[in-house]
């Protein structure tokens, strides 16, 4: 009986052996993902209606073509700048603006343009939990399939905060970044605040001229432990202003700011020159290409571009994702996350990473123009900006125009935290401030700033593209590979082999799995070790249960090999 | 020595049995929980429990659209618009019925009336009767109260309405009375009415408070459950939710505070916060007698209390373990 069991063992290793021996003959074939098994999606959103690109005027409104893929819907560019008090009906209806979002009365200095201004601003949670299904929502995707946990700053909207009933995904108001605001020196500003969200925030200007101290329920300067209380869930504040100063600012929560000001509760802040008629587009939403800009731009510059750079811990942001009782989302978010402790894993440009910076975020010029950067870091680390084809000149700091002469033009301009510059971007092709047309990128040079948490491409890459290299539906005619799988999540989630399509042989494709895989090395080991183990148990549990056998076996073989003995010695 | 060692495992198994018991408990609450699979692209998880009322479109193709009365504000009547014969030109053939991805830019419904502090009523029906019934049943005005004050009473939440739950007839015309006590927006918003009277299913009240606007609607005649809530992002989750029951009702809306339970729940930990050491506590004869086996043995109370019963359960199992032995010897 023994014996048998010996030999299975025996086989077993042999079995176990001709395997490895087998598949070290030849290497795995390459494999390929093909589109079919891809989550895609399409390049350019076909939802945005063709006309939004076009110049147009609506409501009397002058709004500027913008011919990128995804611009801002006119009908809001046009209700911003006369206010939702003095649009159109119908023209506010093409926008989720509430009726009293802006406010704009009172020609005080008798220029033309209203001088007494309200802005409405709601706090709203972007791919939030739900206690009824496993999904998020509102959604807001920074890259396909990407959702991180965000609040934000959004103009007071109304109705459903999605973009209709059977959608998840947020409407067209709620999104990253916070809305860039524009005021004119001397206006007087009143920026209210409702609390719609969940947990305590104020409001914070950032380099805006503002008084220190609110009178009753007013804001002042927004830090709940010197100037003002904090302003709870289902409350109202008013932050009144009148602005002395020209410049690009920020704005942004000053509650837990550690955390707050991550989650996406920041925004610019621009305080344009006084200047006569000058009707100001008041929000820029998701930032970008302004389509109407001030009169003091137009006087020097072809294009206006608010270009808002943000970072993001997906540890951070995946704690309001965690639990939908506000207490347990305080305690992790006050006591348990460590900032010191954090990585940066996404990098975002006016909101979104690439490749759908592709969508909004690009700079759109033509030769010999003058364009206007206006650049604002809100990551907690440093940024590294460079402008691939052209040197831009830094003429303002923090807002603040740097001496003229003393002026800096070069290609990677450095942004402290929290810091702006004004860049001014020369088209004129003579091998210092551009090299000619074509498709130029521009991005953090830190190399994780081009990264969705570490895949590449990703991050705040996007780019300077020339007229003539603008196609149809304002993507930018590649002279590479094509980039459409960019637009799958799978490439997102590292499913998606980067160079399986370089050559037709596919040479840096995926590796196939070896032929044996049913079980792997590490639990094959394990199963053989466990085998033994067991055929020796029970060969132990054989010896001892039938103990009279084995000894008469024994004293048999014994006696055999002493018979046999004898037998030799006989012969 | 052996009997000593014997004694101590045994000791420890009954202490990790309790253990394990506790632990399985939640596991098996978990696997309950995820059974829960709910559609995740359609968050408004009534739309397909109710979707059995919306089929018979075709049948009611002769109802008129139900186009917003101008006449249900309480407040702010100098501001209103009755806007929908303009917007009905804006949109030609669009049938309100979006898509998934679509109407990124065409929210509103034919039906509504919005004035220029933002307060919007939408889906209101003073007069056309649903296709089932022949009158109308009673005529009911029910207050509804919004604001974060009602959440109080419900831990973990920071928005609620004042009631959970209110019942009304088959048939009956509900005059809605939203009370929004909040410095903030509020709505009161209501799906899954039939479609062929009611713009998407929906009724919907919006009021930036504190300030209270009215509207007026006529419920079906089948026994249903409706979902009632304000979808702001994150107020009903965080606890703005309701259901009104028309008649004996439908099946309930889950996660409404105080009344049914959540799909989700969240998982609580005990927190070692400090705290004010209480008096009686510390006088309990019981908590000294911990106190003093913790500080002066390697092993806490209850491991000691365990091995307790280790030992006292160690003879019955060596009699359970001898009389299976003699049972196997008889045999
Ligand atoms: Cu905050
Ligand atoms: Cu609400």
């Amino acid at each position: 009986m023994p014996t048998h069991f010996l030999i299975a063992v025996l086989a077993c290793f042999f079995f176990s052996a001709t395997v490895v021996a087998q598949t070290s003959l030849k290497l795995p074939e390459t494999i390929k993902v093909v589109p079919e098994a891809l989550t895609s999606e399409p390049v350019c959103d076909p939802i945005i209606a063709a006309s939004w690109r076009d110049a147009q005027e609506i409501d009397g409104v002058k709004i500027r073509e913008s011919r990128r893929c995804n611009p801002d819907n006119p009908a809001l560019i046009a209700a911003v700048v006369k206010g939702t008090n003095n649009i159109s009906m119908a023209t506010l209806m093409e926008t989720d603006l509430s009726a009293d979002t802006i406010i704009k009365e009172d020609d005080i200095d008798g220029d033309g343009d209203p001088d007494r201004i309200t802005i409405k601003l709601e706090v709203m949670e972007l791919n939030g939990p739900s206690p009824d299904f496993e999904g998020l929502i509102p959604t807001f995707d920074i890259a396909p399939g990407i959702q991180p946990g965000l609040w934000v700053f959004a103009p007071k909207t109304r109705g459903m905060s999605t973009e209709n009933f059977e959608s998840v995904r947020a409407n067209s108001l709620l999104r990253l970044p916070s809305p860039v605001i524009r005021v004119e020196v001397g206006d007087t500003v009143r920026l209210v605040l409702e609390n719609s969200h969940y947990l305590p925030h104020t409001i914070h200007l950032h380099g805006v001229d503002h008084p220190y101290a609110g009178h009753g329920h007013d804001g002042g300067d927004g830090v709940p432990q010197t100037s003002e209380s904090f302003l709870l869930p289902g409350g109202q504040r008013v932050y009144e202003f009148t602005p002395r100063q020209a410049g690009t600012m920020l704005y942004h929560c000053h509650v837990q700011t550690h955390t707050h000001l991550a989650m996406g509760l920041v925004g610019m802040i621009i305080v344009e020159e006084n200047r006569p008629n000058n009707w100001l587009q008041t929000l820029n939403v998701g930032a970008g290409h302004v389509r109407h800009p001030s009169v003091a731009i137009q006087e020097e510059f072809d294009h206006e571009y608010d270009l808002h750079y943000h970072a993001m811990d997906k540890e951070l942001h995946e704690i309001i994702q965690k639990y939908n009782d506000p207490r347990l989302i305080a305690r992790d978010m006050n006591r348990l996350y460590d900032i010191t402790d954090s990585t940066e894993d996404y990098y975002v440009l006016n909101g979104l990473s690439f490749p759908y910076t592709l969508r909004e975020s690009l700079i759109i010029v033509e030769p010999d123009q003058k364009v206007k950067l206006r650049v604002a870091n809100t990551a907690s680390e440093m940024l590294a900006m460079h402008t691939h084809g052209h040197k831009a000149t830094i003429t303002h700091y923090d807002g603040i125009e740097h001496n003229p002469i003393a002026q800096i033009t070069r290609d990677v301009y450095a942004l402290a935290a929290a810091q702006r510059l004004d860049l001014t971007l020369n088209t004129t092709d003579d091998g210092l401030h551009s090299y000619g047309e074509g498709i130029w990128l521009f991005h953090d040079h830190r190399e994780k700033g081009i990264t969705n948490n570490g895949m590449n491409p990703g991050g705040n890459v996007s780019a300077i593209v020339y007229k003539s290299y603008l196609d149809d539906i304002g993507l930018p005619k590649s002279q590479g590979i094509d980039i459409s799988k960019y637009f799958t999540e799978e490439f997102h989630q590292r499913k998606l082999p980067v160079w399986q399509d370089l050559d037709a042989s596919g040479s840096l494709g995926a590796a196939a799995g070896q032929s044996a895989p049913i079980i792997d090395p590490a639990t094959r080991i394990t199963l053989i070790d466990f085998i033994f183990g067991l055929v020796a148990g029970l060969m132990l549990y054989m010896l001892f249960a039938r103990r009279e056998q084995t000894k008469q076996a024994m004293l048999q073989v014994v006696s055999k090999l002493k018979g046999s003995k004898g037998n030799k010695a006989n012969d | 020595m052996i009997k000593y060692i014997t004694i101590l495992f045994v000791g420890m198994l009954v202490i990790n049995g309790q253990v394990m018991a506790a632990e399985d408990a939640e596991s098996t609450d978990h696997d309950a929980h995820s059974g829960h699979d709910m559609d995740h692209g359609d968050h408004m998880m009534d739309d397909s429990d109710h979707s059995g009322h919306d089929m018979d479109h075709s049948d009611h193709s002769g109802h008129d659209m139900g186009h917003g009365d101008d006449h249900g504000m309480a407040h702010g009547d100098d501001h209103m618009m009755d806007d929908h014969s303009d917007h009905s030109m804006m949109h030609p053939g669009e049938d309100g019925h979006a898509s998934h991805h679509g109407d990124g830019h065409h929210h509103m419904d034919d039906s509504h009336i919005m004035d220029h502090e933002g307060g919007m009523i939408m889906g209101q029906n003073f007069d056309k009767l649903p296709s089932s019934c022949d009158s109308i049943s009673e005529e009911v005005e029910i207050t509804v109260r919004a604001g974060r004050e009602y959440a109080n009473k419900f831990p973990g939440t920071m928005y609620a309405f004042d009631e959970q739950q209110w019942h009304v007839k088959p048939c009956a015309k509900v005059t809605w009375h939203f009370v929004n006590e909040d410095d903030i927006r509020h709505q009161f918003m209501m799906h899954g009415l039939p479609r062929y009277m009611y713009q998407n299913g929906m009724f919907h009240l919006e009021v930036t408070g504190p300030r209270t606007i009215s509207g007026t609607l006529i419920v079906p005649a089948t026994d249903e459950t409706y979902l009632v809530h304000c979808d702001i992002s994150q107020h009903m989750e965080k606890g703005m939710k309701a259901q009104l029951v028309v008649g004996n009702g439908g099946e309930d809306i889950p996660s409404i505070p105080g009344l049914t339970p959540y799909a989700f729940p969240d998982t609580y930990l005990h927190e070692d916060l400090p705290q004010v050491s209480n008096e009686d506590d510390d006088d309990s004869l019981l908590t000294q007698v911990d106190e003093f086996v913790t500080d002066n043995t390697p092993f806490s109370l209850i491991a000691l209390f365990g091995v307790l019963i280790g030992l006292l359960s160690v003879p019955l199992i060596l009699k359970l373990f001898s009389f299976r032995k003699n049972k196997v010897e008889a045999e």
